[in-house]
Order: structure tokens, then C-alpha cells, then sequence
């Protein structure tokens, strides 16, 4: 199984012979995310919104606390609050947070003595986010803008990272889970949500940034 | 890799078809793309 649908490569970290233009990518990556953030109800090639966190299994009386506009450009991959229960008081970072749907629950699992950090590089999801979180009245939550890569969060201070369906939209995945240990403290965990390929993905595949980004 | 990455007890929960009725459908079934959640610790 290969996670994200990237092939290890002999050298950790480098894998400019088999993705596309990493700039490329993420600068296509941030406009399909754009779209979703401004136009949720339209049609993408992933399931958006309250039926998806339905399908995924996410908490009814979670989601359904939740008002439209911080589920509607809900666009994750499976539940990473599944395998294990956030608790209270725990401090969480959100890579790749979006419109701050799985913020919002995490905010919810970890209560107000707890924090919660989204982390996104698409300047839309962040306006969406933020202004959602303000009129939620949640004062232990906040969104910077970030990369995956290069997360605005002090060595140490989370007790969990959480993600959902972002690291297979990063084209160095070792540099992202490098990061993601250097925010967490010791044993601090990683719960995450993302998607894999039970057959391999051949290189010309690989090299076509529109199937990275749908 | 995460493993390779620094962190170990790693748990894999049960496949999604997260794609299965999206227009995605077809690119997933091509190379049989399901979500899951994981779970690790910083070792």
C-alpha cells in the first residue's frame, strides 16, 4: 500500500524525478481549494460537505452543531478522530485545516482549556475558517497561514497533529512528517486521515499535475 | 514511513470508498484508492 499515492524513492526526501513541478503543484493545489472554499456546492471529483462527514462516520451531534458554512467545503478522505478520542485540554494542530471543519470538531472534542491551531496555505479557506470560528465565539481556536512543509508552530507544543486528506497533495511527504514530529512533544500523537493506492501509480502518472489535483 | 519518520505504534483503521459516486470514481478504481485513518505516536 502506498500512502498518497507516492512511491518511495532511494533517496529520502527527493523525489523530483517522479512528481510534477512542486510550485506547479501547489499553486494548483491552492486554486482547486480556492474553488472549493468560494463555490462549495459545486461539482468537484470528491464528495464536499455534511453528506461527506455523514459517509466518513464523523459524530452527528458534532457535525450537526456545526452551522453550513464551516461543513460545506468539507472535503476529507476518511475520520481521523476513528482510532483514537481527542481529550480535553489537549493542544491540536490542523495541517492543512480548509474551511476548518475537522478544527471545529477537534475544538469541540478538546474543549476551552484546550487549543487548537488550523494550519492552511489557501488565503479563501483561511478567510472562511476565521471568520467562522469568530462568530462560534471560539476563542481556543485560531488559523495561520502555513505550509505543510514549513508549519508555524513551535517545536513541541502539540499534544496531536491532525490532517485529512492533505499529505497525498504534498510532493515531499517525508518533509511533511518530519515537520509534523517537530511539532509534536514526545509521544505526542498523529492521527490523520488520508488516501492510498493498492496498485502502484506508474511515473507518467505521477509526472501529470491534473491528476494530483483532480 | 512514518515509521522511517520517527514515529512508531502505527494503526491503520478499515478502507473507505471515499471517491465511490464522485466524479472521481473511475481514477480511483483504476488504481484502487481508498481512505483510511492512521494513528502513530512520536516515538
Amino acid at each position: 500500500m502506498s500512502v498518497g499515492g507516492s512511491e518511495r524513492t532511494d533517496r529520502p526526501g527527493d523525489i523530483s524525478d517522479v512528481v510534477p513541478d512542486v510550485e506547479l503543484l501547489r499553486s494548483q493545489v491552492r486554486e482547486k481549494y480556492r474553488e472549493v472554499a468560494v463555490r462549495p456546492a459545486d461539482r468537484y471529483h470528491f464528495h464536499t460537505g455534511r453528506p461527506l462527514a455523514a459517509r466518513l462516520g464523523y459524530d452527528a451531534d458534532v457535525r450537526d452543531g456545526l452551522p453550513d458554512r464551516a461543513v460545506e467545503s468539507f472535503a476529507g478522505v476518511a475520520n481521523p478522530f476513528s482510532l483514537r478520542h481527542l481529550q480535553a485540554g489537549e493542544r491540536v494542530v490542523d495541517v492543512g485545516s480548509g474551511a476548518g471543519f475537522d478544527s471545529f470538531v477537534a475544538a469541540n472534542y478538546v474543549g476551552p482549556s484546550g487549543r487548537v491551531v488550523g494550519i492552511d496555505m489557501t488565503p479563501e479557506m483561511l478567510d472562511k475558517s476565521s471568520e467562522t470560528a469568530a462568530a462560534l465565539g471560539l476563542d481556543h481556536v485560531e488559523f495561520r497561514e502555513g505550509l505543510a512543509e514549513k508549519l508555524p508552530v513551535e517545536d513541541g507544543w502539540a499534544d496531536v497533529v491532525i490532517s485529512n486528506g492533505v499529505i497525498n497533495l504534498c510532493a515531499d511527504k517525508r518533509a511533511v512528517l518530519d515537520e509534523i514530529r517537530r511539532v509534536l512533544r514526545p509521544s505526542g500523537w498523529l492521527q490523520f486521515a488520508d488516501i492510498a493506492n493498492g496498485r502502484p501509480v506508474p511515473p507518467e502518472v505521477m509526472r501529470d499535475v491534473d491528476l494530483w489535483t483532480g | 514511513m512514518l515509521e522511517q519518520a520517527g514515529f512508531s505504534d502505527v494503526a491503520i483503521g478499515e478502507a473507505v470508498d471515499t471517491f465511490a459516486g464522485a466524479a472521481g470514481e473511475s481514477n480511483a478504481r483504476t488504481f484502487e484508492v481508498f481512505g483510511f485513518a492512521f494513528l502513530a505516536r512520536r516515538a
